[in-house]
């Protein structure tokens, strides 16, 4: 499978009578014909639109997701599969992608887990999405809406508007700025070459603990799945969304799993030190039975697959922890040699112990982080959105939000800080 | 806190859903629960039938508490 992915950069974004990208790079948008495309009158008591750019003295809370405007182009299904488009395969022929910009979920509260994205400050180094031009989406539920049907709408909401942008930009016309191929042969070759590299897979967990922690694969709640093979082109075309209220620094942002920096390396030493076979989704449900179930079939494939080793990534913190142990023990067993991404709640100190959960095999671990790190957040000129979330959102506590506007808060409330995917800044080293 | 109460000589179960961390943190005796969201109950039975679930895992419990053990025990 080959997939191409046709990057226009994008330096700014700004209101304008068409939605269309100029030749210096701003991003046109209509706004009035964006909030009719996303509408959504039976859940959604309104909807309003802003611009945050980096560097403004801007805060965005509560964040629910953030989403990498792209459409497909050329080859079968279209972006978001299953979500706003029809469920047909993806991660084929050509997608054009607007680097350097981003939909921002926002507004009343669904779940207790939504983040913070500072544009300026000290929070801004640690969100990734301080550093795109973003379009942000600010909701109203209609009063005595389900919550569900409320996280829902958002969702949907924010996915409409990420195919909307990319698709007015190409229908306007557009040459994009680079190209990016990406291409793993099928399993019969891929499986031949390279002799002498080690084959190696991702296995990729998806937060699936439900209460509103969920993650959708072409359109299926991951929770209902078996584990199962996706192609890594698959991701990039919006396969896997997020759906999740999980705490904002370690939650998926379906951004992140557009951009997924564990595949873009596998893809990067792909021929070089290693054959990188393909992706392994798996789920992290909360009965132990699921997560045996889930843990043996996942090692499973692997073992089908004949890998030396495994990359594992997580997603959230807890209730997952013994989920990402359980796959590095059984793979270890198997013979696979694993290598964790986790993050780590290791108290405000960071003397803690920092995982839920821990095993022997599992001597080659990768941080992204302390998410009990307190951060202080200086007030910002402009707010979107609500900040008396602030004291109520996990990370933040009762006085997070002081009565000059400036926060204080765990890394755990800023959207992206601590991400286990690796779409952050934060690591360690071993002394 | 199931460590902290067995060192003043009071024995614990731990009641707990995912019974490899109840192993790895150290507890003596486990009963394994329902599903972490909901350890004592299931949302998706009657009221009658969860208070069956909640009985069974007491009683398990409650025999745990009085078996002499020489090791880790889960009770299933």
């Amino acid at each position: 499978m080959k997939l191409e992915l046709m990057k226009v950069i994008v330096k700014s974004v700004s209101w304008g009578d068409r939605t269309e990208i100029l030749k210096d790079g701003t991003l046109k948008v209509n706004k009035k014909e964006l909030l009719e495309h996303v509408s959504d009158e039976e859940n959604l008591k309104s909807i309003d639109a802003e611009i945050a750019l980096p560097g403004e003295s801007v805060r965005i809370t509560p964040v629910k997701d953030a989403i990498q405007p792209r459409y497909k182009v050329e080859g079968g299904g279209q972006v978001f599969p299953g979500m706003v488009s029809d469920v047909e395969s993806v991660g084929e022929g050509k997608t054009i992608v607007l680097e350097g910009a981003a939909v921002i979920t926002c507004g009343r509260i669904v779940g207790f887990q939504e983040g913070i994205v500072d544009m300026s400050g000290k929070g801004a180094e640690y969100t990734p999405f301080s550093k795109t031009c973003n379009v942000v989406l600010v909701f109203e539920p209609k009063e005595g809406i389900e919550v569900y049907a409320y996280e829902k709408a958002c969702r949907l909401a924010g996915l409409k508007a990420a195919m909307y942008l990319a698709k007015c930009v190409h229908e306007a016309g557009v040459t994009p700025d680079k190209t990016e191929t990406f291409e793993i042969p099928p399993f019969a070759r891929s499986m031949k070459e390279f002799p002498g590299l080690p084959k190696v897979a991702y296995l990729y967990m998806l937060q699936t603990q439900g209460l509103l922690h969920d993650t959708y694969v072409y359109g299926v709640d991951a929770k209902r799945i078996l584990p199962t093979i996706i192609h890594p082109n698959e991701t990039m075309d919006g396969a896997i969304v997020s759906g999740n209220c999980v705490s904002a620094c370690d939650k998926n942002s379906t951004y992140v799993h557009q951009n997924n920096p564990v595949i873009r390396s596998l893809y990067e030493r792909h021929g070089k030190d290693i054959n990188f076979v393909g992706v392994i989704i798996t789920n992290e449900n909360v009965t132990l039975a699921d997560k045996r179930r889930s843990s043996s079939f996942a090692v499973k494939i692997a073992k089908m697959f004949g890998v030396d080793g495994v990359v594992i990534s997580e997603e959230g913190f807890g209730n997952p922890d013994a989920d990402l142990i359980m796959n590095c023990r059984r793979a270890e067993k198997a013979g696979v040699k694993t290598v964790l991404i986790t993050d780590e709640y290791a108290g405000r100190d960071g003397a803690s112990q920092s995982l839920a959960d821990a095993a022997q095999e599992a001597d080659a671990v990768v941080t992204a982080g302390n998410a009990n790190m307190i951060i202080d957040l200086s007030p910002m000129e402009k707010v979107i959105g609500f900040t008396e979330y602030v004291n109520v959102i996990a990370g933040g506590f009762d006085g997070s939000l002081k009565p000059d506007g400036s926060i204080e808060v765990e890394l755990q409330a800023i959207t992206g800080a601590t991400c286990e995917l690796g779409f952050n800044k934060l690591g360690a080293e071993t002394w | 806190m199931v460590k902290a109460i067995e060192a003043t000589g009071i024995a614990v179960v731990h009641i707990c859903t995912i019974v490899p961390i109840s192993q790895t943190v150290g507890a003596n005796r486990i009963v394994p629960a329902v599903a972490i969201p909901h350890p004592l109950g299931d949302p998706t039975k009657s009221h009658e039938e969860e208070k069956m679930i909640r009985r069974a895992i007491l009683e398990k419990a409650l025999e745990a508490l009085k078996t002499p053990i020489t090791e880790q025990t889960v009770f299933n």
